[in-house]
Parts: C-alpha cells; sequence; structure tokens
C-alpha cells in the first residue's frame, strides 16, 4: 500500500532526502525551503530556510557530507551547512543571468551542478584558496533552458536533458578538484565541457527528466512526447526509444540495473523493463482495480444536482496522486535494488511506494 | 447534424487532455520573469504545434499549446444575423467579466468568438480533468443558450408587435 502525507494544497516543486531519510528538504510552491523530520510516520517541521527572493526549484541533500544545495529562479544557489542545529548559507556565484532549474551534487560531493533558463550548466567546485564556490560553465550546443541533470557515478561525467529536445552527455571534470579520470565507455576526455553524445527521440520533445543507472552504463530519460528513451553504453551508445500512449512523463529513476519506474502527468508510477528493449511492466498504483468510491449515495447526488446542477459526484482521481508527479527518488536501497521509492506531486502529497 | 457533435467533442476532449499537460516554467528571455509562453511567443522551441478542430466550416476550435500554458479559441456556429449578434454580445458579456472565469481570455483570438487562456498556475490549483470537463460543457451548453435566446427574442418581438399593431 503506498504511504502518503500530505503538505497542504500547494503543489511541491521539489524535495530531496537526507543520508537515512530521516529528515527531507522541500519546498511547497514559494521561496522556502522547509526541513521536516520524520520520525515514525509523523512530520514535524524543524527548520525554515528563507534565503531566495523566488520561488526555489531544486534541492540536493548531500548524505555523506550533510550538505544542502538550493537553487531558484532569482539566479541564485546557496550551499546549506547545519551547525549546532541551524543551517546556514553561502551564497555561490553562479554568473547566470537566468532562473536556475535544477541541481545536483556529485557522487563524491566535491562538486555541484546547476541547470539554467541561461542555456547552460554551471558546474560548481570549492575553491579553497578564495574559501567559495566557482562555477564553470557548459553552454555548447545547448540551445535552450536546461530542465533536468544527473551525474555518472564516476564523478566527472553529466547529463542533462533541456527544451531544445536533446538530452547530451558531458566531461564535467575541473581539473582542480578531480583526479584524473578513468577511461569510460561513454569516452575519455581530459576537456572539461567535452560532449560525449547528444541525443534525441526521433521528432523530440522537451525532456522532463533524465538518470543514469547505478553502474553508469545506461542513461534513461523522458521527454513531453511520451516517450523514454535508453542509451546503453555497453553496446556503442546505442540508443533505444519507446513512445508510450500515456501522457507526457516528469521523471525517470533506475531501480536496478534493468528496470526503470517513470512517472507524470498521468498521475501514477509505471514500471518499465530494459533488456535491449524497453517493455512495459506495469502501474505502481493499481488505480483501476481501485473500488469506485461506493455508489454514490442518492443523497449526495440530489445535494449536487440542487446546488449545482451537477449531474456527477466525482471529482477526485482514483490513483493516490491527485494531480501531476513531479519528482521521484530512490527512498531505500539504492538505485542498484530500490525496494522503496518516494515521489511528490503538484497535490502537495510525498507518497511512499514499495518495488516488489 | 448533430451525429457529428459527440465526436467533435470527443476529438477536442482528447486534444485538450494532452495539451493540458503544463509545467511551471520561467523565462528565458527576461530575468525574473514567468509569463504563459503561448501569449509571449518569443522562444519557438516551447510552442507546440497548433491543433484546429472543425466540425465544419463555420464551427471549430483552435488549440495553441506551449511549456507553460494553453490558448483555446473557438469559433461559434451563426446561421443568421441574430445569432450573430447575440453571440457577440453573449461573449462580450462573459469577456468583460473574465477575472471571475479565471480561465477566460479577455479577447478573443483573430478569427474566433472567444479564447481561454489556462497556465500552469491553474493547473496547480484546479484539476486538469474537471478544467477540461468545463470546456467541453461550455461549447455543448453555448449554442443551447444561443438559441434559447433567440427563440426567446423572436417571441418578445412578437408580443410586442402584436401589443403595438393592436392599436391600429
Amino acid at each position: 500500500m503506498p504511504d502518503a502525507h500530505s503538505f497542504g494544497v500547494d503543489p511541491i516543486t521539489c524535495y530531496s532526502w537526507n543520508k537515512d531519510q530521516t529528515q527531507l528538504a522541500l519546498s511547497v510552491n514559494n521561496n522556502e525551503v522547509q526541513i521536516q523530520n520524520f520520525a515514525n510516520g509523523k512530520w514535524s517541521l524543524k527548520n525554515t530556510l528563507t534565503d531566495h527572493t523566488q520561488r526555489v526549484t531544486g534541492i540536493d541533500w548531500a548524505s555523506k557530507s550533510n550538505r544542502i544545495v538550493t537553487c531558484a529562479a532569482d539566479r541564485n544557489a546557496y550551499v546549506w551547512v547545519q551547525e549546532s542545529g541551524k543551517w546556514s548559507p553561502t551564497l555561490v556565484v553562479l554568473g547566470i543571468t537566468r532562473a536556475a532549474t535544477c541541481v545536483k551534487w556529485s557522487p563524491m560531493e566535491n562538486k555541484f551542478a546547476v541547470g539554467s533558463g541561461n542555456r547552460c550548466v554551471a558546474v560548481c567546485s570549492y575553491d579553497k584558496e578564495n574559501n567559495w564556490w566557482t562555477s564553470k560553465k557548459i553552454k555548447k550546443p545547448i540551445r535552450s533552458t536546461v530542465t533536468c541533470l544527473d551525474w555518472h557515478p564516476n564523478n566527472y561525467l553529466i547529463a542533462c536533458g533541456s527544451t531544445d529536445f536533446k538530452a547530451r552527455v558531458y566531461s564535467a571534470y575541473i581539473k582542480e578538484v578531480d583526479e584524473k579520470p578513468a577511461p569510460s565507455n561513454w569516452g575519455t576526455t581530459n576537456n572539461f565541457a567535452n560532449l560525449m553524445g547528444e541525443f534525441s527521440s526521433e521528432a523530440g520533445g522537451w525532456v522532463h527528466g533524465i538518470s543514469f543507472s547505478a553502474s553508469g552504463n545506461h542513461l534513461a530519460w523522458v521527454a513531453h512526447d511520451s516517450s523514454i528513451c535508453v542509451v546503453d553504453a555497453n553496446h556503442g551508445l546505442k540508443l533505444t526509444i519507446v513512445k508510450t500512449e500515456y501522457l507526457p512523463f516528469m521523471d525517470v529513476i533506475w531501480i536496478n540495473e534493468s528496470s526503470i519506474i517513470v512517472a507524470g502527468y498521468g498521475c501514477v508510477p509505471m514500471r518499465f523493463n530494459y533488456k535491449d528493449s524497453l517493455t512495459f511492466v506495469g502501474k505502481l498504483d493499481d488505480a483501476d482495480s481501485k473500488q469506485q468510491p461506493g455508489k454514490v449515495s442518492a443523497m449526495a447526488q440530489f445535494k449536487a444536482m440542487d446546488s449545482r446542477a451537477a449531474t456527477d459526484v466525482e471529482t477526485t482521481l482514483n490513483s493516490t496522486h491527485q494531480n501531476t508527479i513531479v519528482q521521484l527518488s530512490v527512498f531505500a536501497g539504492g538505485k542498484e535494488r530500490c525496494t522503496k521509492l518516494s515521489s511528490v506531486g503538484t497535490d502537495g502529497q510525498i507518497v511512499i511506494w514499495d518495488i516488489k | 447534424m448533430s451525429t457529428t457533435l459527440q465526436p467533435y467533442l470527443k476529438a477536442v476532449r482528447q486534444t485538450l487532455t494532452a495539451a493540458i499537460c503544463v509545467e511551471n516554467f520561467s523565462s528565458q528571455v527576461v530575468e525574473r520573469h514567468n509569463k504563459p509562453e503561448v501569449e509571449v511567443r518569443t522562444s519557438k522551441e516551447l510552442l507546440l504545434t497548433p491543433v484546429t478542430i472543425s466540425r465544419n466550416d463555420k464551427e471549430k476550435v483552435l488549440i495553441e499549446g506551449s511549456i507553460n500554458s494553453l490558448r483555446i479559441s473557438i469559433a461559434i456556429k451563426q446561421a443568421d444575423e441574430i445569432e450573430k449578434i447575440l453571440c457577440h454580445k453573449f461573449m462580450r458579456f462573459m469577456m468583460m467579466r473574465a477575472e471571475n472565469f479565471i480561465i477566460l481570455r479577455r479577447k478573443p483570438v483573430e478569427g474566433y468568438d472567444i479564447s481561454f487562456l489556462v497556465t500552469n498556475f491553474h493547473t496547480e490549483q484546479m484539476f486538469k480533468h474537471k478544467l477540461v470537463d468545463f470546456i467541453i460543457h461550455f461549447m455543448e451548453e453555448i449554442d443551447k443558450e444561443i438559441s434559447e435566446m433567440k427563440l426567446a427574442v423572436n417571441s418578445r418581438a412578437r408580443i410586442s408587435a402584436e401589443e403595438f399593431l393592436k392599436r391600429f
């Protein structure tokens, strides 16, 4: 049974769990980041971080170093460090002149990447001499807003999806903080911002979500043409596309090396298996088998007819999420063997799903 | 003629369900702005191909989508002069009160009688399937309303003419 919690009526824009899923950092469509404690199925608000001046668009909680990075539509990003129960921010000089759209810590947490409406990805690293975070930009050949990104487990490759219908893999190797990159089957390069591959589903649609598998050999993304694409680096960057009949998906995540979960405007997460081709396995929400909320009582029907001239009383959806699912993340088990998954939606709910 | 109504509305409903998938998107042209892209139209890659669904050459619906907003324009059947005047006045009445309708646009798109603008802010606050239901219901009812008004105009005209001519 999915475990659903509501944070009010406002959509949850972005969220991130801490290392052991006891705390959640989230934003409910405003400029604040809430840190909520999750204990025994109950939530309690611990802190509210209010340094951003516009809508917060991305939050990532670094599990090992316990730092939070947030980015917002006000073109800024902050790195938050916890000192004796309080979170203190450090402004990051991104150098972008449009809204930031997404942010992710690298696997080793010495860098993070921010996507923006400036048609670039800013990769930030800590400059010890000057004691601040500096950024280097990946620009070519991105031609529109970057909407999503994900790091490869080797800490130096990064995949980004954009509204110019393409998914791209770049090298984000920064000489000052990284060791020499080991060869990978995406290609090897010592140059920052080197394009390793550019992909698109035939007609293409805005890329909404992108994810590397746990080994980094597979890259999956979902686009607005309701397609799911997977690139296999083990077989020479072979591209597999499946065009589904469902409404477009907003996010994708690998739950083991051969399965992905996608969710989006259909409000129901779905599972696909990948083994040379993508096959639909099933929906996580048994919305169809769920009972129609009884035969609606005659009383309720007449009441509705009288007050609103409505002939049907049904407004809510059969699924757990009542509106678009916006972001998926692993709750337990890691990307290699995920046993639980969490999703948030524009209905203000966070739902924890069991993966069998 | 009415056998074309159901497939017409079904086609409009399917298209709307797909087009109403909008998300919040900050402007990539002006900093710190968040405007409906279907109205601003500065970035071509953010706009979807407009779709026109026609029942016949007089009745059609134009659906223009984009990443964060959707514009629906409806051309209503106006068979004769009276219907044209009634339709024009009725639409004007509603468009002057567009704030209360939330999703109504104050001016119709060129070539159409009435337009709706649905943005991601609306889909965040309201159910998408109910918004689609509302628009389909609107399209069904509008023809009935205008016919009713036409009958009312005709009967009033007849009664007042009768009363006037009784003098003679």
